[in-house]
């Protein structure tokens, strides 16, 4: 409420909805907000004089609330943030803007910038592109490495929506080069640019994708173990089912733990893994 | 709004216009809604006050006379209650105002809204497209990230559950100095009031809802904390000879130096930070890549791999 009257002071005759939208509240708590500094104010201080019954907010004689009230902690927090995310946005040619807000971060942040440090988790040129072919139903093309096996590869895939989770962007889309709907991690998409050629991301898939129901067995490291199969358990569960697209991810994935987890079904899975680490241990004699 | 919002407001003025220190008793007897018995007021005005800090605003408190224990008094000094950007040029403003938009619909979202209207109400207009940037967008939704920025801007104790290495809970009692980012997790860190020092802690870890706990002001960040460089704690300051099979292992070889490049296997400089980490890193390229030193994590990936044969045989 204190913030009004500066507002209301640079912006004589705003129209209450406007005002309302502004302070992102209704217009009935605008209203009574209104009526209650309408009745503030005191003859030996400050006298407020507020006039809005026409629907339109003007405010006179408010010479000691109207200065404009210095950041809270919270919002140079907030602000600080931002910048930091500016800042790793920018191109690196852009000096005179990364010096301004190296400036800035001193200017606002004061004795609080040494508390705040955000780094974006992606570059948003790779997530702008994306958004920008889903808004046309344009096809993308880019390098994509797929981890699970290891390979980079030209992908021709139809976007269809991003999601975010844990600080990671996933697209789902559709795969031209695999011929089915895939899911790819933004951060592992490189020189990706927008195809002159219409997208079509609900198409019947030309091949069809399998999975495979793994149980496993949480042996020891379990927040890690159970991070990477990116399931949420707590103290004293152990066991996590899942369903993997291929059973390289799943081989990569457990030997990756080090004995920190054990598959205990299917059969097969278990034959494949033992079989590539003792392969791996022959490179070892 | 309530009678409190408007005693805050009458609070504030009269703080505000006032040239010299003004005492309880003649801030209880000029303003409305101080009612009661006097330990009653007391209380009220106490918690005012605390209420009017968390906002941001500077109450100073001074005697009339320093030579007699006097009854305290209070005022609110122009020059600190005054959002001071005189000297910020309107590039530097529209920087500010791009910053409080990447929250939108973010957990700092109202935070940022505030900032922003105090901006406009200076009367400077921003105009971001002059910049040639894009505003980035925040997509923290933890809602435990407000609560913890709200201790951090208080020095406010908190307290929470944090899932441990075993996802044993581990409960913890923490001074918060600092958050931030780092691989798309948040971080928060503090001196932990268990174990007496400084810790850090990924916010997705935590398992509870995070409780402030105390009072505010409670402790002082020390001068030399830098949330940076305690965010920087993974650097990779070893290093490992491994070895790689032609034209696999892009994501060892993209961090790597070459040192030698034979015929099906080229051998890289392989820098890591911890050696859990680099026995991870190079059994999930399977075949793919083996370790030549050092000798220890050799030995390491050796016994888990005739562990995961014991386990899966």
């Amino acid at each position: 409420m204190l913030d009004l009257v500066p507002f209301i002071t640079t912006h004589q005759g705003i129209a209450l909805d406007e005002l309302a939208a502004q302070f992102q509240i209704s217009q009935t708590e605008l209203l009574s907000d209104l009526n209650s500094l309408w009745m503030c104010g005191d003859s030996r201080f400050d006298l407020i004089d507020l006039e809005f019954e026409s629907g339109f907010v003007s405010i006179r004689n408010a010479q000691t609330l109207n200065l404009v009230r210095s950041l809270s902690p919270q919002e140079i927090i907030s602000i600080l943030i931002g910048l930091d995310l500016i800042a790793h946005n920018l191109d690196s040619s852009r000096t005179d803007l990364l010096t301004d807000i190296a400036v800035l971060r001193k200017k606002v942040g004061r004795d609080m910038g040494r508390s705040i440090e955000a780094l974006p988790s992606l570059s948003s040129h790779t997530a702008e592109l994306i958004s920008q072919a889903i808004a046309q139903r344009r096809t993308i093309e880019c390098q994509y490495h797929s981890i699970s096996d290891d390979r980079v590869t030209t992908r021709t895939i139809d976007p269809i929506e991003i999601s975010e989770s844990d600080g990671i962007y996933f697209l789902k889309a559709y795969c031209h080069t695999a011929g089915a709907h895939r899911t790819f991690r933004v951060d592992r998409m490189k020189d990706a640019k927008i195809l002159d050629r219409e997208s079509k991301p609900n198409q019947e898939p030309t091949q069809s994708s399998t999975t495979i129901s793994v149980a496993v067995t949480l042996v020891r490291e379990k927040r890690y173990a159970s991070e990477t199969l990116g399931r949420t358990l707590s103290g004293n569960e152990s066991q996590v089912e899942l369903s993997v697209f291929n059973q390289a991810w799943l081989s990569r994935t457990v030997i990756g733990a080090a004995g920190a987890m054990k598959v205990t079904s299917p059969t097969e899975s278990r034959t494949e893994i033992t079989s590539l680490a003792t392969k791996i241990l022959d490179l070892y004699r | 709004m309530s009678r409190k919002s408007e005693r805050l407001v009458n609070l504030t003025i009269a703080l505000l216009a006032t040239k010299r220190w003004i005492t309880k008793s003649e801030i209880f007897a000029t303003i409305d809604g101080y009612e009661g018995e006097a330990e009653a007021k007391e209380r009220m005005f106490e918690r005012d006050k605390d209420d009017l800090r968390n906002l941001g605003i500077d109450i100073e408190v001074g005697t009339f006379d320093p030579l007699f224990e006097d009854e305290a008094g209070y005022r609110i000094r122009p020059e600190n209650y005054r959002l001071n950007f005189d000297q910020l040029t309107s590039r530097e403003f529209s920087l500010i105002a791009m910053a409080t938009q990447s929250w939108r619909g973010a957990v700092l979202d109202s935070s940022a809204l505030s900032a922003l209207v105090k901006l406009k109400s200076l009367g400077v207009d921003s105009d971001l497209d002059a910049i040639g940037a894009s505003a980035p967008t925040i997509t923290a939704s933890d809602s435990n990230l407000v609560t913890v920025i709200d201790a951090i801007a208080q020095r406010r104790s908190i307290s929470f559950t944090y899932r441990g290495p075993e996802l044993e809970d581990q409960n913890r009692a923490l001074e918060p100095y600092g958050a931030g980012t780092r691989a798309g997790h948040w971080y928060v860190a503090g001196r932990d009031l268990d174990r007496q020092e400084l810790r850090l802690f990924r916010m997705d870890r935590i398992d509870s809802e995070v409780l402030p706990q105390g009072k505010n002001q409670s402790y002082e960040i020390p001068n030399d904390f830098q949330m940076q460089t305690l965010l920087d704690f993974h650097t990779e300051n070893l290093s490992a000879v491994i070895r790689v099979r032609r034209d696999k292992a892009h994501s060892l070889r993209a961090i790597s130096q070459m040192i030698s490049d034979d015929d099906e296997w080229c051998t890289l400089s392989y820098p890591y930070s911890s050696e859990s980490d680099l026995v991870r890193a190079v059994l999930w390229h399977l075949e793919d890549a083996y370790i030549l030193e050092p000798a220890s994590a050799v030995v390491s990936v050796q016994k888990a791999l005739n562990e995961i044969v014991k386990i899966h045989g």
